[in-house]
Order: structure tokens, then sequence, then C-alpha cells
């Protein structure tokens, strides 16, 4: 595979993109709402939900399931630094795996789903460019815009979480953590990508650009399983579960790569022009 | 001399319906070769299947000595294609355009492609425009840009799919003189799909009629002309009829009958080729001092010939 030709698609597909203000505007406004959001929201509940004498309850699973060291750590603090600790490091992660499948699945839907629309795949299909070369291409530019948008999502949420936090943590600087720097730079990639490419899949499959991201929407359950998942105190993000989802989603790129290649069949999407 | 495309029993079923049906046929190279035929005939599924966007379901075909259906990037490497649709990205500017298709093509040293890509600008009149966006540009000058694509990379081979269809006849006229002057210019094998007889006539060197995915006759324009109405004829008007006249006439090397009809004082001559032997004719009467008042060619225009063998085929 010649990489220069899928960085020729993602160079060409990246233009028009940004100069369609109806796809870039929701890409980069939600994630950075949200990164502003949550850490605002930190300081501002639990000391509501102290007031209020309802404590850590419905955190209780959660931490209990936290690894001994971090444990010790929650000994030392007061109920509020416990419960804005326990949501900025671990309940509030698992978010940030949901920014770069919402910023990418508006550019996956369309990047073969677009081009019957607007009718221009014929000539694209028509260059000596090859299948694994264009489905890689198309894979680019959805991918490498929604982790900008996702690392500068997470410095945001950083450094807005530590001002509100510096204060009642005694000059403590809580953020980044080891499991958020495995988080935003090895599992959201590798997540990002296989929901790109099973994504970028259905878009050469489908005839429009709103059948393949209604269908797409089905790819965030099992991330929002993950979310609930840690909020319920189910599954705890520490290091080694980072890992091994790194390691598995890793292999399911892999293999969606290499399936979305194969399923890629130029008659079919001519077939399906709109 | 190999042909430089050559199809062999290609055929293509989608489902039931069969598109193209064993279609046979070569291009030598430097050859404008039409494909005429109804909507629906299978003329843009043999472009696609040529240019390996689809695979035949029988038969195959050869392009500039590539097979399609085990060389395809060679294939499009070799072939330029103008699609029913501009097929432009319209968010780019013409540069960006040429720019990303140049590259798509591997013309990739960046002078040899600028000065490529300003040659067909140029040429189609787009230099000016050319950092305009294509979403403000009329119909005609997306069609010349979709051309001006093709051609980038300087393809031996041009597969035009209705170049002319959806444009108002001052753009259709510019885009068959720019395919005119392109095909004596740069030599280009072209391999042209329309239903516009009066494109085929000018353009073609042979044309092949198509219907329902089959080849119904291949021939020069003129002698699917001939085919309909016998040998062409033509009706020379005198204002003063002579036996030298008519001894001249009947001499010449086009010429193969002459009937006079002295009441009405004109001439019908019936020739083997109308383009070469007309002028011949017109040019010796003068010589032999006879004054031409009207000169009428007896004949069904390629547009006639066609809807004729289209009809028969149907019936």
């Amino acid at each position: 595979m010649r990489v220069e030709k899928a960085v020729l698609v993602f160079k060409k597909d990246w233009i028009e993109t940004r100069r369609n203000w109806q796809v870039i505007l929701p890409i980069i406004v939600v994630p950075l709402m949200i990164s502003v959001f949550l850490p605002v929201v930190l300081g501002l509940i639990p000391s509501f939900a102290v007031s209020q004498g309802s404590g850590l309850n419905g955190f209780e699973t959660l931490i209990r399931n936290l690894p001994s060291h971090v444990q010790e750590q929650l000994s030392g603090m007061t109920e509020t630094q416990v419960m804005i600790y326990v949501m900025a490091i671990y309940f509030f992660a698992p978010f940030f795996l949901i920014i770069p499948l919402m910023a990418s699945s508006v550019i996956a839907s369309d990047s073969f789903a677009g081009e019957k629309e607007r009718k221009t795949i014929e000539a694209l299909l028509a260059t000596p460019i090859s299948d694994g070369e264009l489905f890689f291409g198309k894979m680019l530019v959805s991918f490498i815009p929604s982790m900008i948008v996702t690392l500068v999502s997470f410095a945001i949420y950083t450094a807005v979480f530590d001002i509100i936090a510096y204060g009642l943590f005694n000059g403590m600087l809580l953020l980044p953590t080891l499991d958020w720097i495995l988080m935003i730079v090895g599992l959201a990639p590798t997540v990002a990508l296989a929901s790109i490419g099973l994504t970028v899949m259905i878009s050469a499959k489908v005839k429009g650009f709103r059948e393949a991201q209604q269908i797409s929407v089905v790819l965030l359950i099992p991330i929002l399983a993950l979310v609930f998942g840690q909020a319920t105190g189910a599954i705890v993000f520490g290091p080694l579960v980072i890992v091994a989802l790194i390691g598995l989603f890793g292999l399911v790129d892999f293999a969606v790569f290499r399936t979305g290649v194969k399923l890629f069949k130029r008659e079919e999407i001519l077939t399906k022009l709109a | 001399m190999t042909p430089i495309i050559k199809a062999d029993g290609l055929t293509k079923a989608f489902g039931s319906h069969i598109a193209v049906d064993h279609l046979s046929f070569a291009v030598e190279e430097g050859e404008v070769f039409g494909l005429l035929g109804p909507n629906g005939a299978g003329k843009t599924t043999t472009i696609r299947m040529l240019s390996c966007l689809i695979a035949p379901s029988e038969g195959g075909a050869t392009v500039a000595s590539y097979n399609i259906a085990e060389n395809p990037l060679e294939v499009r490497q070799t072939v330029g294609i103008l699609t029913e649709n501009p097929s432009l990205y319209e968010r780019l500017s013409a540069q960006e355009n040429m720019d990303f298709f140049a590259e798509a093509y591997n013309l990739l040293e960046p002078e040899k492609k600028a000065s490529r890509i300003r040659e067909l600008l140029e040429f189609f009149d787009l230099w000016e425009r050319r950092n305009d966006k294509v979403a403000t540009f009329s119909k005609g000058m997306k069609q010349k840009l979709a051309i001006a694509r093709a051609l980038v990379h300087k393809p031996p081979i041009l597969f035009l799919d209705e170049p002319t269809a959806g444009l108002d006849p001052e753009s259709a006229k510019e885009v068959r003189d720019l395919m005119e002057m392109l095909s004596r210019r740069e030599k280009h094998t072209i391999l042209l799909c329309t239903h516009r007889l009066e494109d085929a006539e000018r353009l073609c060197n042979r044309v092949m009629i198509i219907n329902k995915g089959r080849s119904i006759v291949v021939g020069t324009p003129n002698e699917l002309q001939n085919l309909i109405a016998g040998k062409p004829t033509v009706r020379i008007n005198l204002q003063n009829l002579d036996s030298k006249i008519v001894e001249t006439t009947k001499r010449l090397h086009h010429v193969a009958r002459v009937d006079v009809d002295e009441s009405a004082s004109s001439l019908t001559l019936v020739l083997d080729d109308v383009r070469l032997g007309t002028p011949e004719v017109v040019k010796s009467i003068v010589n032999a001092g006879g004054l031409v008042l009207a000169v009428y060619v007896v004949r069904p225009s390629l547009e006639e010939a066609y809807l004729q063998i289209v009809r028969e085929e149907r019936k």
C-alpha cells in the first residue's frame, strides 16, 4: 500500500471538510463544551451533594473497586475531595472515548456515501488508487481531526479541572494521571479507529450520508457500556485494564481494516449511486 | 497492427437484466471510435467495464495490452475518463481539483504537474478562473474542466461518456471543437459514447451502433449511411448543361454513374464517397465551363441511418 496515496485522499477530503461549517461546527463545539462543562460540574455538584447529605451515595461500588493504592490515597481526603477526585479521575474518563467517536462519525459517514450523493465518486474510483489506499485515506480524514479534537478537549479539561481543584486539594495538580495519558494516547485512538473503519465500511455500502450516520450510531453502544460499567463500578479503568483494552482494540482495528478493504467493491458503490 | 482496445465477448448482467451482451470490437491506436445507441443500450456499462470500475460477467478485454481483469491499476493509469457526470469536487477550486487528480494519476513532479495543469487550463480557457470554486462554474465550464482532468496525465486512451450531454448548443459546439482539436493535436485514441449523431459524424473514424447491449453494426459514418441508402447520390443543377460536361464527370474517379435530366438542366451522380467525390465533380464541371447553380447531396444523414438501423433492430 502506498501511504502517500492515502494521504492524498486525506488532504483532498480535509480541504472539502474544513470548508463545510455544517460539519466542522458540531465536531469542534460539542467536545469543547464537554471539556469545559464537566470540570465546572465537578466544582459544583459534590459540594451540593454533601450539603444535601447524600455524601458518597452511589459511588461506593466504584470506590470499593478502585486499586488499593488509590484507596489509600482517598483515605486521607474529605468526602468532598473524594467525590471530586473519583468523578474527575474515574467517572468522567470514559466520556473521552465518546468524543473521538462523536467527532469522527459525521466525516466517516460522509466518506463514500457523501461522494455518492454529490456524484463525485465515479471519477475517484476511476483513478489508479487501490482499494486499500482509498479506504485508508477515508479513515485518515476522520481519524486525524477527531484525535486533534480529543487531545485539545483533554488539555482543556485538564487545565480547567486543575484550576478548580487547585484550592480544594491544597495546591496539588491531579491531572493528568498515567491512566488518563494511556487512555487519551492509546485507548481513544484504537477505539476511534475501529469505529471509523466500521463507519467507512457502512458508508461504502449504503446509498446516502443520513443512512450511514443512522446505522453508525449503533457503534456507540459498546462505548456507552464502558461508560456505565465504570460509573457503576463494574469496570475500573486502571492501567492494566486500559493496556488490555488497547491491545484488544488494536486487534479489532486490524480486523476491521482488512475486512473493510476486502468488502470494498467499486462496482457495488457505483450501482448504489443516489 | 495490434488494436489498443480489444473487447472479446464482453458481457455484463445485473441480476436477470443483461446490460451488455457479448460485445466484441477492436479500436486501433489514434482512432476515434464511437459507441452509439439509445439510452440504456449499454454504452456506459461498456466504458465502466473497460475502465475497470465494474467487472464483466463474461468475456474480457485488453486496454493498451493490459487485461482488465488482471491489471486494473495499470488500465486505470493508462486511460483518462470523462464520466457521465463531471464528477468534480465543487468545494475545491479548479486548480485544487486538477492538483488532486494529477497526483492520483502519479504526475508527482511539482514542475511537470504545474506546467501540465497550466497548459490544460489555458487550452480550455479556464486559467483565469483557476482559483475559483467549481461550484461557481457554469455547466459548460465544468464539462471543460472534467475533460481537462481526464487529460492531466497525458493518457494514450480517452473514454468520453456523453461529453456534450446537457449542454446548451453553444457550449456543446465548443466542447465538440475542443475534442476535435484534441484528437488532432494530441493524437489520443478516443472511445466516445454518445447519442448525439452530429458528434459522431464529425469526430469518429468508426462507429458501432449498439442496442440492448448487443452490437448491431460497425463501420465508418460513411459506410453506415451507405448501408441505408446504397451509394450516395449528388444532384447538381446547372445553368448550362452540355455533352462536354457530362463526359468530363463520367471520367471522374469517384463517380460510379451519371444520369442526365436535360429538361431540368441537372445531373444526378452516384458517388462512391460523397465527401471526396463532390468537390472533385464540382471543380471539373466548372473547369469544363459549367455554371453551377446548386448542389444537393441526396442521401440520409447519419442520424437517419442510425434511426433506421435501430428501428429495424427493434422490429
